[in-house]
């Protein structure tokens, strides 16, 4: 049984589009990663699975109850827990009577434990509190009943380094435990660093769902190449490369096979050669460039000058409304 | 999971805690107001005007309005200078602007998401704000008898306590309505500041209202009101109880609440 099943769920906000035919499962005790920019729906997404939004169409199931059924969902949401990007606390209450809200709620069979691993104060207002203080309330709630299933929207944004460190290992004790997760950001590097498969989100669609692995390879090479010989930009353009430079040195992204690569070199006196792994923003920009392309099916659009820091703005603009 | 406590009533619990402060402090403003105008009394009652003659001729609907019947009592006294203007109208306002904003404001703030995303029904949600001013009234209605008690007899008067007590327990129903009123006002209403307002603007209209057709061939919409089934004036002077409008104003409160659960059971988090 997997801890979420997602069928052609869609929502719509009157004529504007939430999500739209949604459909993904989320194994047990794996870790799934909802990447899109902001506006893309992953909120919306991860709202209507929890019930605070009724969908337009589609259904879901959690931990094998019916997401859309009052009743079989709260039953599901005994052992869920929630990370909201933008936890709403009460300002005026200490971060204990919260938290003994939350627990009278939910259980707290973990309290004790978190409380004192991120050396929370719980006398304290939970207004006088940073935001990454206020984040570790939210974090304490979410995870206070040991949940089997977690949802988590936007975890990090207000986080330090150190505590997005505390929080990941966190995540993986759960996983260890047999718990399963949904995550949702627009960074991808937390998304890969947690995640087992990631599902992108581009304007309400979910239009890609791989491994952590493939998107990587999809990422390609990162070349960097300086030659003897003069060299024209037409010389370089063909399949594989995306994301060309030609200047002094030559730098492109590589996505075909290594001896293609050397082929092409072959012909030229190579003085320096720098070769590394594609950051994995190359990978998913290019489920914001168009159709969903193979590692050749993005060039056409990069050789014409799109850079990859402005496509995914075009994306967020384009889908034109908030997440929720 | 068994340490789990029962939603609605950790809800109530967790609400009323909150307001523990602001409750203490608006029973001591009204205890204050309630003794200041019970300083006032002596003089007026020693003063050499026929102060039930002057009020007789105010226009019908402004007795109506203030439910003056007679003044120069200390029992129409308080029924004018205090139950039917702080009681009736401050008190039953802002326990209406109050629970305007408990819906509306949860789900605005993200509050709600995190309260319903544990095992909690919609419904706890509602019952347990509802109950969360519960408090707050009780406080008021217990509270407030004992400072006028004392204060009138510190003002060398006397009143009778079973009206005093009852001008209260009778109070607690119409102040339940209020709060009724504005639940559902906030369920109805996304925006909290506007659900606060819209809450107390309807309550102030109904009183408007009533006040203006009581006399008229349409007295009979004046019931609509809740101001219309709690009246101090009757209860402090004349010693008449209204139990059939005390009756209504639960059945309305329940009402209003029934209704707040039934909308917000179908609603959108819009977050």
């Amino acid at each position: 049984m997997p801890a979420i099943e997602c069928r052609g769920l869609s929502k719509y906000y009157g004529d504007v589009r939430g999500i739209e035919d949604v459909s993904f499962a989320v194994e047990d005790g794996e870790v799934f990663g909802f990447l899109g920019p902001n506006g893309a729906g992953k909120t919306t997404a991860i709202r209507t699975l929890l019930g605070f939004l009724s969908p337009t169409n589609g259904g879901a199931t959690l931990l094998g109850h019916d997401a859309t059924d009052p009743v079989e969902s709260r039953r599901a949401r005994e052992r869920i827990g929630y990370l909201p990007g933008d936890p709403g606390l009460d300002r005026d209450r200490t971060a204990g009577a919260f938290l003994d809200h939350q627990a009278a709620l939910r259980g707290e069979s973990s309290r004790d434990r978190l409380v004192e691993r991120f050396g929370l104060d719980e006398s304290r207002r939970v207004g006088d509190l940073s935001r990454g203080n206020r984040q570790k309330v939210a974090l304490v709630a979410a995870f206070i009943h040991d949940p089997d299933l977690l949802l988590l929207d936007e975890p990090t944004s207000g986080l330090d380094p150190l505590l997005q460190e505390e929080f990941a290992s966190l995540v993986r004790e759960r996983v260890d435990d047999g718990a399963s997760v949904l995550l949702s950001s627009h960074v991808l590097g937390e998304v890969a660093a947690l995640c087992d498969r990631v599902g992108v989100l581009r304007e309400g669609h979910l239009v890609a769902v791989e491994s952590v692995a493939e998107l990587r390879s999809r990422g390609g090479k990162q070349v960097r190449v300086r030659v003897a010989e003069d060299v024209e930009r037409g010389d370089f353009e063909r399949r594989g490369i995306m994301n060309l430079r030609v200047g002094e040195t030559v730098s492109f992204t590589w996505t075909g096979e290594y001896d293609a690569l050397i082929d092409l070199l072959s012909g030229y006196t190579v003085r320096d050669l720098d070769v590394v792994d594609a950051p994995l923003e190359e990978a998913f920009m290019t489920f914001y460039d168009g159709d969903v392309p193979g590692p050749v099916g993005g060039e056409r659009q990069r050789s014409e000058g799109t850079t990859p820091a402005e496509t995914p703005a075009d994306s967020t603009a384009a889908s034109g409304g908030d997440t929720r | 999971m068994s340490d789990r406590a029962t939603p609605w009533l950790a809800i109530a619990r967790y609400d009323a805690a909150g307001r523990a402060r602001g409750s203490l402090v608006l029973t001591g403003l009204l205890s204050a107001f309630l003794l200041l105008f019970l300083a006032f009394f002596p003089s007026l009652a020693t003063a050499d005007v026929d102060l039930d003659a002057y009020v007789e001729a105010f226009p019908p609907a402004l007795r109506e309005a203030f439910g003056i019947i007679a003044i120069s009592s200390i029992e129409g006294f308080l029924a004018v200078e205090f139950y039917q203007f702080a009681w009736l109208l401050l008190v039953g306002l802002y326990l209406a602007y109050l629970a305007g904003g408990t819906i509306a404001g949860d789900v605005a703030s993200g509050r709600m998401d995190l309260t319903l995303s544990a095992p909690v029904a919609r419904r706890d949600v509602v019952i347990g704000r509802f109950l969360g001013l519960v408090p707050l009234v009780v406080l008021l209605n217990v509270a407030l008898p004992v400072v006028a008690y004392v204060g009138v007899l510190a003002v060398g008067e006397t009143i009778a306590v079973g009206r005093l007590l009852a001008v209260h327990a009778l109070a607690v129903p119409y102040h339940l309505t209020c709060v009724g009123l504005g639940l559902a006002v906030s369920t109805l209403v996304s925006r909290p500041g506007v659900a606060q307002r819209v809450a107390l603007g309807a309550l102030f209209a109904l009183f408007m209202f009533e006040s203006l057709v009581a006399n008229t061939e349409f007295s009979a919409a004046a019931d609509l009101s809740p101001t219309a089934h709690y009246d101090p004036s009757a209860v402090l002077v004349l010693g008449e109880y209204d139990l059939a409008g005390a009756a209504t104003l639960t059945a309305a409160a329940a009402v209003l609440v029934a209704l707040a659960v039934v909308r917000f059971r179908l609603a959108d988090l819009s977050g």
